[in-house]
């Protein structure tokens, strides 16, 4: 697209609808175009239910849309079948989300080694004990997330997100369940550590002061017509 | 990470569950071995009966089964005994004093007689003459092995050979002196023989007989028959150089003979065989057993039905530790969900994750497969000893059914992917999207 020098993510006439328990279908996303370019940091606002976790579910791969283009590192993953988009998954994105993220059974180490077993390169042992270094959690590589407070939880999540040198990372609400205190640090974090290995960065948040630190901030609903059709207060007589 | 490395940290992570789980599949599988192995070392001893040398067992009237266990395995009691005169007619010319052919000569090839009824210190004594281990065979078809002296000679009365583990057993060596007792162990004392020669480890019951010269084993008291009212003892040998005098013939009896068998002139070895068998059966001195058709028949009739119904009860065992392995696995997929959603993920495929699952419950079925199969062994070592005192047959650590043993361990990891593909499905098709999204 004009303008678009080298999008890391890029969406074509995208939708996106679900079967409701009734048996309706319940549109959810219905999206022109919307692009991530390389090394970009944007946040992604939007009102709860207005399809934000399906757009990084469907950017990710874990959801195929029901039409349009989805392209991830200029392939269109789209037309791919599920084994594929994993392994266009497991090599050009990092996930992070709000909670759940950490495998319970596997040390902090571990955890981001397993990240590495699903992608094209072979797992590097000193790579991921360097990220969770850049982390601060140097000291913590054999801990189980169960004896890590939930902002280092974090920490590992986003070291883990990191492990396949990819080209965005995809955070879907990271500071929802941190305190206060803590959300500042992940945020700086998640930047910081994006901007060191040169991945763009999509966050999904609803807090104004983090999307505010952004150089770029977008509203589902503005691009979104399934969204702004669901939030308009116009209703059937 | 490998998925083997993932699948061995998911079974870590539920350490209990799958260390009770592994367990009650090893204690399984140890049933499992220790069955298979001691059913495969009781055939052998029964089949080794098969090379001793010899094909048919005469001895009293009675059953044949009876006297096949007394004179070749040492089990159960001595039916009766035959008379000294039944005994010559197996006998050629040669070795007999009137100078005439037994009726049965020409049919036979060798005829060994035993005597039987005493003890020492709860081991089978055997009266018999020097034939017996010169020649007669191991079980294996190979000739008698004596690890110190040799056989005793027919000359030498009081002359014996030790079975190995009796040898071991009571520390006897050669040169000792050793006195029977009678009937029983607590029977009266006899007097003493002298270790002659110890034989070699035949892995038979002959391991634990005590075999003595059975010229002196009649001189024994209790040991000469009674003569009917009037009958003159036959003329006896003049004394030995030792001063021994042998017991008049129509004083003797013997237990039973053990026969090889010839081939009558144009006729094969089998129907000889058959016929001097049908020709004893009809008459009325005794009768004629087949050592291997009594030992198969036994075999087939009751011991392998039994072992069979061991196996089965075993392999139950073992298929209720591999559901074991299913409810275990079951009982973890709600847990299991969301760690399967947080590796698809990070890029995992649905066949990763139904391998790890199918990994992890072979790790399981071959580590408590490998721990049942040594404790498996360890039991067979444990009563090993017992099983070669009683069965005269080695059993230890390492005996072994090769083959059935060689077909648990994959019988095994088939098992545990069967029992394991319910959860592996489960994994494959866990709903990634809505586990990412948590409770909230
Ligand atoms: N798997 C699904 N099946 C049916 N409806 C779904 C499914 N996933 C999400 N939805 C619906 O799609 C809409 C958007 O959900 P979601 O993308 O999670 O919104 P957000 O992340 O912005 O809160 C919601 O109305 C939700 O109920
Ligand atoms: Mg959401």
């Amino acid at each position: 697209m004009a303008g678009m020098a080298n999008p890391v993510v890029e969406l074509r006439a995208v939708r996106k609808a679900f079967v409701a328990p009734g048996g309706e279908i319940v549109p959810v996303l219905d999206i022109d175009t919307f692009a991530l370019e390389a090394g970009e940091q944007c946040a992604l606002e939007g009102q709860s239910g207005s399809g934000k976790s399906t757009l990084l579910n469907v950017i990710a791969g874990i959801m195929r849309p029901d039409s349009g283009n989805v392209f991830v590192g200029g392939q269109d993953i789209a037309r791919f079948d599920e084994a594929s988009r994993d392994r266009v998954r497991a090599d050009t994105l990092g996930l992070v989300f709000q909670q759940f993220n950490l495998l319970p059974g596997f040390t902090a180490l571990e955890n981001v080694l397993v990240a590495m077993s699903f992608g094209s390169v072979r797992p590097d042992r000193t790579r991921a004990a360097d990220l969770l270094g850049a982390v601060g959690l140097g000291h913590r590589l054999d801990h189980k997330p169960a004896e890590l407070s939930i902002g280092q939880q974090q920490r590992v999540a986003v070291a883990r997100a990191l492990a396949n040198r990819p080209r965005a990372v995809l955070a879907d609400e990271p500071t929802a369940s941190i305190d206060t205190r803590h959300q500042q640090q992940v945020i700086d974090l998640l930047r910081d550590s994006c901007r060191t290995e040169g991945a763009a960065l999509l966050v999904v948040t609803h807090d104004p002061g983090v999307a505010g630190q952004f150089p770029r901030q977008v509203r589902l609903e503005d691009f979104n017509r399934a969204a702004r059709a669901a939030a308009s207060p116009a209703r059937p007589a | 990470m490998t998925l083997f490395g993932i699948a061995w940290r998911n079974i870590r992570q539920r350490l209990l569950t799958s260390g009770l789980t592994a367990l009650s599949l090893a204690l399984g599988v140890a049933l499992v071995v220790a069955t298979l192995v001691t059913g495969r070392i009781v055939n052998r001893a029964f089949e080794s009966g098969s090379g001793l040398g010899y094909n048919m067992i005469v001895g009293a009237k009675g059953s044949p089964l009876q006297l096949v266990l007394n004179s070749v395995y040492f089990i159960s009691k001595p039916i009766e005994n035959i008379s000294w005169a039944f005994y010559q007619e197996f006998l050629s010319a040669a070795a007999r004093p009137d100078g005439i052919d037994g009726r049965y000569a020409a049919s036979t090839r060798t005829a060994v007689p035993i005597c039987m009824g005493d003890y020492f210190r709860g081991h089978r004594v055997v009266g018999t003459n020097a034939a017996f281990f010169d020649r007669l065979t191991r079980g294996d078809g190979r000739p008698f092995e004596f690890t110190a002296g040799a056989n005793f000679t027919d000359d030498d009365f009081f002359g014996g050979v030790l079975g190995a583990a009796v040898a071991a057993h009571l520390g006897l060596r050669v040169g000792d002196s050793f006195a029977p007792t009678h009937g029983a162990d607590d029977g009266a004392v006899h007097d003493p023989f002298k270790v002659v020669g110890i034989l070699a480890r035949t892995d038979t019951p002959l391991d634990r007989g005590v075999f003595v010269n059975m010229e002196g084993f009649y001189l024994q008291d209790g040991h000469a028959k009674p003569l009917p009212d009037g009958e003159a003892p036959t003329a006896v040998a003049p004394p030995q150089a030792s001063g021994h005098v042998p017991l008049p013939f129509n004083q003797r009896e013997v237990t039973a003979i053990l026969l090889e068998t010839a081939s009558l002139p144009g006729l094969p070895a089998e129907l000889t065989a058959m016929g001097l068998r049908t020709a004893i059966n009809e008459g009325r001195d005794g009768q004629a057993a087949l050592p291997v058709a009594e030992i198969r028949q036994l075999l087939d009739l009751f011991v392998r039905p039994l072992e069979l119904l061991l196996l089965l009860v075993t392999a139950l065992v073992v298929l209720v530790s591999a559901i074991g392995i299913l409810v275990s696995m079951v009982g973890s997929s709600l847990e299991r969900s969301r760690d399967v959603a947080i590796m698809r993920a990070l890029g995992a495929r649905r066949s990763h994750v139904l391998a790890t699952v199918l990994i992890e419950a072979v790790l399981l079925a071959v580590g408590g497969g490998i721990a049942g199969w040594v404790l498996g062994h360890l039991l067979v070592g444990a009563i090993g000893p017992w099983i070669t005192t009683n069965a005269g047959v080695t059993a230890s650590v390492f005996s072994a059914a090769p083959l059935a043993e060689a077909l648990l361990v994959p019988f095994l990891v088939v098992l545990a992917v069967v029992a394991a593909l319910l959860p592996a499905i489960a994994a494959y098709r866990t709903d990634v999207a809505k586990w990412l999204q948590g409770p909230g």
